[in-house]
């Protein structure tokens, strides 16, 4: 909430500012109504509008960094609620009937709140295709951000699956290979051990970005489990998996990642596995993902 | 030495319900939050002096579970937990021997390293497995809890071992949505839906000398514990080992009250606190021996009606299927 405020100071002072100076004119040519002449229909249908519209613009500068779009909603935001508010005012004060400026503090900041926030969600639009293609690799077509990691910036292993099911059956569709391609980590638990989960964390974070950069436009990086990574990869056959699997060992094995205590360099280890998917399910291609897998760990002198 | 229930405040606060704390604040959780409900204050636990209840244990892990939302919550936790830092049982553990030294000093001092559920070991012929019961009426944080405690003897053996060891896993409850977790934390050799939460592994794997051990220091550090143990086990957990010792006799709730100097009226409130009732108590344990007798011993049908004093075989069927959900003939193999 403080940080809420601090970012957008001007924004909710102008609004309370607005409604504040509105309530003084009212009351400065116009009279209170008496109980007996409100008509409380309308309180609740106004008032429950202006409580809604505010809370709107609440949620919004909460979730949002600032910046061009989020001034443009939130003042688009900002009108309507006045709007609304004076709109509620009329209905407690009564206003002598010479006054017509009343009626346009009322109706005017109505279409222009509206116009705000049309240019706003159209400036929006522009802003998430720029989003949507810095979350190339890490995702497709869908979101759903209850499926996020929560731990790099990847989708998890229920976002995964869901990803594995619509790319076989656009795979059938097309009549193209799919392969999936399974990393771990190498010894991981030692890491955890030895530096501490902090640093393990910030090991796992690396890897992530690491993966991404290693991979082509079209594909999809997820986090399965703990160190384990899992890349769809799309029209693309069993051989050719094999080489981006070994391409993703080799670069795990050349990242020179620094702990943040001492800046000790780390000697990262992968082992991956690569599968084409011939008529499996999702969850069946997972888990023969993952045997394959274990099968490769088998062979390491020391596995984790 | 007396037994502890789930109201009773025992558990050091800063020992395990800390490395939950520490995991969710590491995950930008906030303390307040997490400690709702449970009557505890983030700045007594950093004081050391405070001590919680397993119910307010339980309480904490589900405000952790709903806080941090993540399917692998119970398996990090697991592995944070062993050999811990908890004083002397903690250096009990990390200087023992071998796998056989470290399981028996877990059992023995499982109120300080293992509160909240009991794993009791058992041996056959070529395998040592190790099964996890509930000790305080965990509920519905039972698969967390056992999820949380196999995976803290898998990277406890690890650790000290050096090695990943062959472990077999199998959970008596259904196959969760996230099986990844259990691939990339505990291995594929996993059965749900199994009779018993437990894990095994060949019996050589126990006698391995572990290359850090130090068998004075693990010794004392042992003895110092054992020493200052204030409780050894739950109420749950007493019960179930005086009715495993006297299975053969006839049980009955008044039986059993006077053997533990209560009252019946007593002995089934105390039951009721912690979500059970004498005869689901009763039933457990016998659906436990029948197990063991069918699957190490070889025994048939009648011979097992016999053990547990049925007058026939079809009576001591409806039983077992009671007990289990299917009938002797349909049991799968739980110790192959």
């Amino acid at each position: 909430m403080k940080s809420l405020l601090k970012l957008h100071t001007l924004t909710l002072l102008g609004l309370a500012l607005a409604a504040n100076v509105g309530l003084q004119l009212l009351l400065a040519v116009g009279t209170v109504k008496s109980w007996g002449e409100i008509d409380w229909m309308d309180v609740v249908g106004e008032g429950g509008c202006a409580a809604l519209a505010l809370a709107w613009l609440i949620m919004l500068l909460h979730s949002r960094p600032a910046g061009r779009v989020t001034r443009l909603l939130a003042l688009g935001l900002a009108c309507i609620c006045f709007s609304w508010w004076m709109d509620l005012l009329d209905e407690f004060i009564q206003i002598p009937a010479g006054i017509a400026w009343d009626n346009w503090l009322e109706t005017a900041p109505m279409p222009a709140g509206l116009l705000l926030l049309t240019f706003g969600i159209y400036h929006l639009n522009q802003e998430q295709r720029a989003i949507s293609q810095q979350m190339s690799k890490r995702e497709k077509h869908f979101r759903e951000h209850r499926l996020f990691d929560k731990l790099t910036p990847l989708g998890a292993a229920e976002y995964l699956r869901q990803q594995v099911q619509r790319a076989l059956s656009q795979a059938r569709e097309d009549e193209q290979p799919l392969s999936l391609v399974a990393v771990d980590l190498d010894d991981f638990a030692a890491i955890n051990q030895r530096y501490g989960p902090a640093e393990g964390d910030a090991v796992l974070q690396a890897v992530a970005q690491l993966l991404l950069l290693n991979l082509r436009r079209h594909d999809l990086l997820c986090r399965l489990a703990g160190d384990r990574f899992v890349a769809l990869l799309p029209n693309t056959g069993e051989r050719q998996a094999q080489t981006i699997a070994g391409e993703l060992e080799a670069a795990v094995a050349s990242l020179a990642h620094r702990t943040s205590r001492h800046g000790e360099r780390l000697h990262l280890h992968a082992t991956s596995s690569a599968l084409m998917a011939v008529d499996e399910n999702a969850d069946e291609l997972l888990q023969a993902l993952n045997l394959r897998l274990a099968g490769a760990k088998q062979t390491l002198p020391r596995c984790a | 030495m007396p037994s502890y229930e789930c109201d009773t405040r025992f558990i050091a606060a800063h020992h395990q319900p800390a490395v939950l704390i520490d995991l969710a604040l590491s995950r930008g959780q906030d303390s307040h939050k997490l400690l709702r409900g449970t009557g505890l204050f983030y700045e007594d636990i950093t004081c050391g002096g405070a001590q919680v209840s397993p119910a307010q244990f339980f309480t904490l892990i589900a405000n952790a579970r709903r806080l941090l939302d993540a399917d692998d919550s119970s398996f990090l936790f697991g592995q944070r937990l062993l050999p811990g830092h908890y004083g002397e049982a903690s250096h009990a553990l990390s200087h023992a021997c071998n796998l056989l030294q470290a399981l028996e000093r877990l059992q023995r001092l499982r109120s300080l390293l293992s509160p909240l559920l009991t794993p009791r070991l058992l041996f056959d012929e070529h395998q040592a497995h190790l099964y996890w019961l509930d000790c305080c009426g965990a509920g519905e944080q039972w698969p967390f809890l056992a999820e949380a405690g196999v995976t803290s003897v898998v990277a406890m053996s690890r650790q000290l071992a050096g090695k990943r060891l062959p472990w077999r896993f199998h959970f008596d409850f259904a196959q969760p949505r996230h099986i990844e977790q259990y691939w990339v934390h505990l291995g594929e050799a996993l059965t749900f839906d199994s009779q018993m939460t437990m894990m095994s592994l060949p019996y050589s794997c126990l006698h391995e000398a572990w290359p850090h051990a130090s068998a004075t220091a693990g010794h004392v550090a042992e003895q110092n514990s054992l020493a200052g143990l204030a409780w050894r086990s739950s109420f749950i957990d007493e019960l179930y080992d005086y009715l495993h010792v006297h299975i053969r006799e006839p049980l009955n709730l008044e039986r059993v009250a006077q053997a533990f100097g209560l009252s019946p009226a007593t002995l089934k409130r105390k039951l009721q606190k912690h979500g059970t009732h004498f005869q689901a108590e009763l039933d457990r344990v016998r659906k436990h021996v029948a197990l063991y007798l069918y699957q190490t011993r070889g025994f048939t049908n009648e011979e097992v009606a016999a053990y547990l004093r049925f007058n026939d075989t079809a009576n001591f069927r409806r039983s077992f299927k009671r007990w289990t959900g299917v009938v002797p003939s349909g049991l799968r193999q739980l110790f192959q």
